[in-house]
């Protein structure tokens, strides 16, 4: 159990999130949809936590609340112990999509927020040069978007989010569109990122092995509306290999029993 | 076939389509089924090409001005005025695309303004301007700026949201996005926008040389159709019609330039 007053890097208090409700979603000719109800998480610095649940229970959603994207309709959610009034770089996200701007270079794509932050040119260029080395793509630098394949973009969007130095990276389903290969191998790179940086992940997704595998806490969200269902603590990510480690089957069988739970009907507690 | 082979055969098609039109044009002369007034013979444009790029007798090509002098004239009318439409066409479908309110308020005006045949204003800025360069100009501006508006709200409208996201995660202040995203992302459709415009101020200008447009292309083929002078109205028809062609293709090559990942990303 943590202490009210340990510093904690996302905090959400009772946050629910209702389209149509006020003006700014507008739903035309349908009720209100309730996409998440009365949340209350915290994500301590440094965890690693996934937010795994069946399609449409609304974990997109709550990282773009974090993200500061979309705003709720009741609770708070807090970062840093600040409440999001929108988005900042000291939220770094990575999208299902890698959406690297087309008309920059890999380099300059990486370079965009020191950038906007005023860094200058030089320092700029060795902070891109330092993180496209962290993710395998120092080859690539001169390289334009397109002409990389599907898991180097998002490599590239990795080290984008990463280059403005954020507290917490924030990560939607981010190997979702990936073949198997290439998000095994990703999803090993994350972790070691994670471990060399030490930064807070927060990362959803619908896959259970996923959130095992990466996961010092998985949290599982039920069916809409979203409501938390289970809160996980997990060691494995810590392990040298999560996936032949002994607890990793009793872990992954929780948690998909959490999921098949939510996903039908039934009322959990 | 390699690439150069490719490249021969394209040429090769092109000269060889040109080359069938002359031959056709030239049997239709030569069999004399209209009179001569209707349809000059290939020959006598060829002559009046270089009869309209010569001195002679004291008389400087067609109108007291040398064929290249009239086409100046046009292009440089083409010129100001699509870079005028183009930079307002851009500036104004940058706001109606990102201000609502601006939206409901000019967009009507554009595809109004867009529906007009520029005929019908340029009396109003004869006008207004008088009949030297600033109403033919300004005739192009007018004509030229809807698409490239059209285009650019269409496509500052249509920019992803992550992009927008993304930019606001890395830092961005939200009145860097206009310049540092929406433009950028935009440019495709914009440059798109931008072809069109040239293409309208191309086939405005003729209009727009009907009043006082000597020097011009325009001005010329109005002179020739007064005399009956087919053969020079023809002339200007395709001096014209080869230089559009030619602006075409640099604006084309520019947005591959421009544009590389057009239909990549």
């Amino acid at each position: 159990m943590r202490s009210p007053d340990e510093p904690l890097a996302v905090r959400l208090s009772g946050v629910s999130l209702v389209y149509g409700s006020r003006g700014r979603f507008p739903r035309r000719g349908g009720n209100p949809v309730e996409a998440l109800r009365d949340i209350d998480a915290t994500v301590g610095i440094g965890e690693f936590v996934t937010i795994v649940g069946p399609s449409g229970c609304g974990k997109s959603t709550l990282l773009r609340l974090v993200a500061g994207f979309a705003f709720p309709t009741g609770g708070q959610v807090a970062v840093s112990g600040v409440p999001v009034t929108g988005p900042g770089p000291d939220r770094g996200v990575v999208f299902q999509q890698p959406r690297l701007f087309p008309w920059l270079s890999v380099r300059r794509n990486v370079e965009f927020g020191p950038r906007m932050a005023g860094m200058p040119a030089v320092r700029r260029r060795e902070r891109a040069a330092e993180l496209l080395e962290l993710v395998g793509l120092s080859d690539s630098a001169g390289r334009r978007p397109y002409e990389l394949s599907g898991g180097m973009q998002q490599r590239a969007a990795i080290a984008r989010a990463l280059a403005p130095d954020p507290a917490i990276l924030l990560m939607d389903e981010p190997f979702a569109a990936l073949d198997a290969l290439t998000r095994e191998r990703l999803q090993e790179e994350i972790r070691g990122i994670w471990q060399t940086t030490g930064k807070t992940v927060l990362f959803v997704t619908h896959s259970v092995d996923e959130a095992v595998y990466l996961g010092t806490r998985i949290l599982v969200l039920s069916r809409r509306p979203g409501r938390l269902v289970l809160d996980q603590a997990s060691d494995l990510p810590l392990a040298s290999d999560p996936h032949t480690h002994p607890a990793f089957t009793s872990v992954r069988e929780t948690i998909a029993a959490a999921v098949r739970r939510s996903a039908s009907d039934e009322e959990v507690t | 076939m390699g690439v150069c082979g490719a490249v021969i055969r394209g040429v090769g098609l092109r000269v060889g389509a040109v080359l069938l039109l002359a031959g056709i044009w030239w049997a239709v002369a030569a069999a004399h089924v209209w009179p001569e007034v209707f349809v000059p013979s290939p020959g006598s444009v060829w002559d009046q090409l270089f009869l309209t790029s010569s001195v002679r007798d004291g008389q400087r090509g067609y109108s007291g001005h040398l064929l290249h002098e009239h086409l100046l004239a046009s292009l440089r009318r083409i010129g100001l005025g699509s870079l005028y439409g183009v930079a307002g066409g851009i500036a104004l479908g940058l706001v109606i695309g990102l201000v609502p309110t601006v939206r409901a308020l000019l967009g009507p005006l554009v595809t109004f303004v867009r529906t007009l045949p520029p005929l019908a204003y340029f009396s109003l800025l004869i006008i207004w301007f008088g009949i030297d360069e600033t109403p033919k100009v300004t005739l192009l501006f007018v004509a030229a700026l809807p698409p490239v508006a059209v285009a650019t709200a269409e496509a500052v409208r249509g920019v992803h949201e992550d992009y927008l996201h993304a930019a606001r995660s890395l830092g961005a202040r939200r009145w860097q996005l206009p310049f540092q995203i929406v433009l950028p992302s935009a440019l495709p459709e914009v440059i798109t926008g931008i072809r069109v415009a040239v293409g309208v101020a191309y086939t405005t200008v003729v209009a727009a040389e009907t009043v006082n447009g000597v020097p011009g292309i325009g001005g010329m083929i109005r002179d020739a159709q007064r005399y009956n002078q087919t053969d020079v109205v023809i002339l200007g028809l395709l001096v014209i019609g080869a230089s559009g062609l030619l602006i075409d293709a640099l604006l084309q090559l520019t947005a591959r330039l421009l544009v590389p990942w057009r239909g990549k990303a």
